[in-house]
């Protein structure tokens, strides 16, 4: 491996800009880390070459640990966005200065130059002034400067952003045939999609500091595992169905598994991605080669260049819910994207307003489903905190979220509604919002009845609001997180578990949660003050570090505490001694009898914690499982086909 | 299309200038009259006066011992001032720049006190602090036998006083421009601190430096106020051409202050051509 990142981490003022990101880039690989302006993915380049220091993590390059070495010792070649060429030097004295430093004598040093403006195709330049030169030129003395000493590792930060488009394909073809002919292992910086496709071996999807995917471009296109990669790269029609032991379940339409992908599959919700290439139109359901969805009425049809691009709209269907592209909160029928050739587009001309049979040729579903969250606001200052910190959550982990306003009338609600988009802001994966003029309980109970989300996010007084949230977990099987007054992000999560007891359920949503939010975590546990039994306190421990363990996999970098006394008390006071913003508790799902009771222990928790967020996590949960990916190839479909 | 182009720049530029012929001849014939006025007579009467017995009657005049030493005094000790006035022009404009530090807008607002402060005030703050009556002047004449006022040291001091924004200012904006990714990229291809600056940061200071250095020597040379206070004033050892031309104009020797006050002109205006130069030239280098 020539490139290994080591769970690297870099804040700025407590925000992590780069969170927790492990990548390993083999010899002579061309890798493109691809996401949009600001997720952290330049960050990354300046990791590698030193020009910023790494809060956590280590880098290694072909072995070596760099970590805490500078950037003169780190033997990586680095081609800026803007080339940064030296304006008060010729360009052979810009590509001979990397060697001019090691004291290469001169004679060696006009060789290699000359080699190195012939790879480039600027031979007979190296006089010229950098401001005599095109950008594309410029951008080739950039590349011939950082290649001139040998240097280990490449690293291309938007090389081709401030190029037009022509000369960006041309360079891009000379970029890749260069890395080629070189084998020198390179990383790309890039926001351009179609740039990444073309150059990359192997590419790593950014977003908010994140590394969420890593793969060749067929199978990031393909068979994307998180809700983020898969409507980021391309377009894509993504819908929440069922999935049970036999398959994947979309109205009545039935994919079922390949056999590998059998395993660990119980009943319950799941992403399903289909292509618009994947998507075929016949005027009769007979005419369709693939499994149909239904009827569907065309709502556009623009010109894409060598296809033809169609927005359908489908009646609602039982038990499937459409997430993208997204349709108004409320409505439940489906918009469906497709794509078409020419030749198939003459065949079955299709105008607005046309009916059509559509059919699906295959599908991919989602390993790990994307979060929804419900964000509940009656214009109270506490309510303004909680659509604060759950914006910036929901940011930060990619969930769509819905917004409610509930207990206000008319204008001042919509005024505050207002308010709140803004406050929300951009760069979340979706945002709807609905209003409903009764209590919180009764609003949440009707939007669960909509959808069922995974957090509901409010805010809490404990003095009041216990009853509240009661209720809120006896409606449906979301989690909670409370919010008593304006916080920042949290940084450090207290997640509290009773031993003995299987709490895992809510240290991996819990986990999931403290990852996005690059936090770290510690798992406590509370002891009976009376107890003096080693083995209790064995179990406990043992019991903490499977927590641990669980945890580091997901990415949490986490330790553990144990106390022993009046339970309530000891988890104030570890919450205040270890400087915790996050406390995460885990309650048991509903009685038989259906109802939850927090009085006891819960309450006096809430009580004592009265001015940290607090997430309440639902045990035996299902949104925290992962579902294995099925590969419903068109041959496996048309076998099974004739329906 | 550019040929349409071209033919409609100009076109434009006509109608753009006022047309009226009056206005713009009386415009200009204003300006001229009042630089003439102004600037042009003045310059013309003090030629025409110090060369009243020819050039040779200037020559006699500006060797003469006292006034040869006075203009020798004048220029080595702008120069030195000029010298260390760059460095730590540079130094300070750059830590200005690229560091952060409490009280920094603060310390950058005090670099134009100098230009605004009466420079006869400024001697009497330097005469104050280092005086040999003072506990500062008499212990550094008594531990090391140097005196800074009424002496070459004092004159120095008074100039770098004055002249202190110069050099800051001129290199300031350059270094607040400059590109940063530049060192950096340096620093990839592996140089380190002192090459970086003496090859990347410095090449495009020195233009900017040099003009600074340029405008503080002629600015010093001319210097009066803080000097006749800080120098003493003694013939041969620490007066300077300034304070001579005042001796002579105040002794009737017109001659004589016409004389110096030539060259000092001839030496000014000079390097103003070099500056005007130098300042194109960067204008140049940047397009």
């Amino acid at each position: 491996m020539s490139i290994i990142l080591e769970q690297l981490t870099k804040r700025y003022d407590g925000h992590p800009v780069v969170n927790n990101v492990s990548l390993e880039v083999g010899d002579g690989e061309f890798f493109v880390l691809l996401g949009s302006s600001g997720s952290g993915k330049t960050t990354i380049l300046s990791l590698i070459a030193g020009l910023t220091g790494a809060d956590h993590g280590r880098v290694l390059l072909h072995g070596r640990d760099v970590t805490y070495l500078p950037t003169q010792e780190r033997r990586v070649g680095f081609v800026f966005q803007n080339y940064a060429l030296f304006q008060y030097m010729s360009v052979a004295e810009n590509v001979e200065f990397g060697l001019s430093i090691r004291k290469v004598p001169a004679a060696d040093r006009r060789k290699r130059r000359d080699e190195l403006l012939d790879l480039v195709g600027l031979a007979g330049l190296g006089s010229r002034m950098p401001r005599q030169l095109s950008g594309g030129q410029q951008q080739r003395v950039a590349l011939a400067r950082a290649l001139a000493y040998n240097p280990d590792v490449l690293l291309l930060d938007e090389p081709l952003g401030a190029l037009d488009a022509k000369i960006r394909v041309e360079l891009r073809r000379n970029l890749k045939a260069i890395q080629r002919k070189l084998g020198i292992t390179t990383i790309l910086v890039t926001h351009d999609q179609e740039e990444a496709f073309d150059l990359a071996d192997r590419l790593g999807v950014m977003s908010f500091g994140r590394l969420l995917e890593v793969g060749t471009p067929d199978e990031l296109y393909q068979k994307p595992q998180t809700e983020f990669v898969a409507s980021f790269l391309g377009s894509g029609n993504l819908l929440l169905g069922k999935i049970s032991e036999t398959g994947v379940q979309l109205g009545g339409l039935h994919f079922p598994f390949t056999q590998e992908a059998r395993r660990e599959v119980d009943e319950g919700r799941v992403q399903v991605l289909f292509r618009p290439e994947d998507v075929a139109l016949a005027p009769t359901p007979e005419a369709l080669d693939c499994p149909e969805l239904g009827q569907a009425v065309v709502e556009e049809v623009s010109f894409g260049g060598s296809f033809e691009r169609l927005r359908l709209r489908l009646p609602p269907i039982p038990g499937v819910r459409p997430l993208s592209p997204p349709v108004a909160f409320g409505s439940s029928s489906i918009l469906v994207e497709a794509t078409r050739l020419p030749d198939q587009a003459s065949r079955f001309p299709l105008e607005p307003g046309s009916q059509t049979w559509v059919g699906i040729h295959r599908i991919h579903t989602l390993e790990h489903p994307g979060l929804s969250f419900l964000i509940v606001s009656d214009g109270s200052r506490r309510s303004e905190a909680a659509i604060a910190l759950g914006g910036q959550i929901a940011r930060l982990a990619h969930a769509r979220v819905t917004l409610i306003g509930c207990g206000m009338e008319g204008e001042s609600m919509q005024t505050h509604l207002q308010e709140a988009r803004k406050q929300l802001g951009s760069g979340l994966a979706a945002l709807d919002e609905h209003t409903f003029p009764h209590s919180p309980a009764q609003a949440v109970t009707m939007a669960i009845e909509q959808q069922p989300y995974d957090l509901v996010i409010l805010g809490f007084d404990p003095r009041e609001d216990v009853p509240l949230v009661e209720q809120l977990l006896h409606v449906g099987e979301h989690h909670l997180l409370l919010v008593p007054g304006p916080q920042g992000t949290p940084v450090r999560a207290l997640i509290c578990v009773a031993s003995g007891e299987p709490g895992k359920d809510d240290v991996l949503f819990a986990g999931r949660l403290v990852r996005h939010l690059g936090a770290e975590a510690t798992l406590l546990s509370v002891l009976p003050p009376a107890s003096k039994e080693a083995d209790l306190q064995r179990r406990a421990e043992h019991f903490l570090e499977g927590g641990v363990q669980s945890l580091s996999l997901l990415g949490v970098p986490a330790r553990t505490a144990i106390r022993s006394g009046i339970v309530a008390d000891e988890i104030a006071q570890e919450m205040a001694q270890g400087g915790h913003d996050l406390l995460v508790l885990g309650v048991p799902l509903a009685k038989p009898s259906g109802r939850v009771s927090l009085s006891g222990l819960v309450a006096q928790i809430l009580d004592r914690v009265s001015d940290r967020s607090i997430l309440v996590v639902r045990s035996h949960y299902l949104g925290a499982r992962t579902y294995p990916i099925i590969n419903g190839s068109r041959d496996k479909l048309s076998t099974n086909g004739g329906r | 299309m550019s040929a349409i182009e071209a033919g409609q720049t100009p076109e434009y530029k006509h109608t753009a200038v006022p047309s009226l012929p009056w206005g713009r001849w009386g415009l200009r014939t204003a300006a001229l009259t009042y630089l003439t006025l102004m600037l042009i007579i003045p310059l013309a009467v003090i030629f025409q006066d110090g060369l009243r017995e020819g050039l040779s009657g200037l020559w006699e005049q500006v060797t003469a011992p006292i006034a040869w030493s006075a203009l020798m005094l004048s220029l080595w000790t702008s120069a030195v001032m000029t010298v260390i006035n760059t460095v730590m022009g540079a130094l300070t404009a750059y830590v200005l720049v690229r560091y952060e530090f409490p009280g920094k807008s603060l310390l950058n607002s005090i670099i134009d006190v100098p230009l605004a402060i009466p420079t006869l005030v400024t001697g009497v703050m330097l005469v104050v602090l280092f005086g040999p009556q003072q506990a500062l002047g008499a212990w550094l004449k008594e531990e090391f036998d140097f005196s800074i006022i009424f002496a070459p040291p004092g004159i120095i001091l008074a100039l770098l006083f004055i002249t202190f924004p110069f050099v800051v200012r001129a290199v300031q904006p350059v270094l607040i421009d400059m590109d940063q990714t530049q060192e950096e990229a340096a620093t990839t291809l592996g140089a380190r601190g002192w090459s970086i600056f003496r090859r990347i940061t410095l090449p495009p200071l020195v233009l900017p430096l040099a003009s600074g250095a340029l405008l503080s020597f002629a600015r010093a040379i001319g210097e009066f106020g803080a000097i006749v206070i800080v120098a003493g004033n003694i013939p041969l050892y620490s007066q300077t051409a300034a304070v001579y031309v005042l001796g002579e104009v105040e002794s009737e020797n017109r001659l004589g202050a016409s004389a110096v006050s030539i060259v000092m002109v001839a030496i000014a205006f000079s390097l103003i051509l070099l500056v005007g130069w130098l300042q194109r030239r960067r204008r140049k280098d940047n397009q």
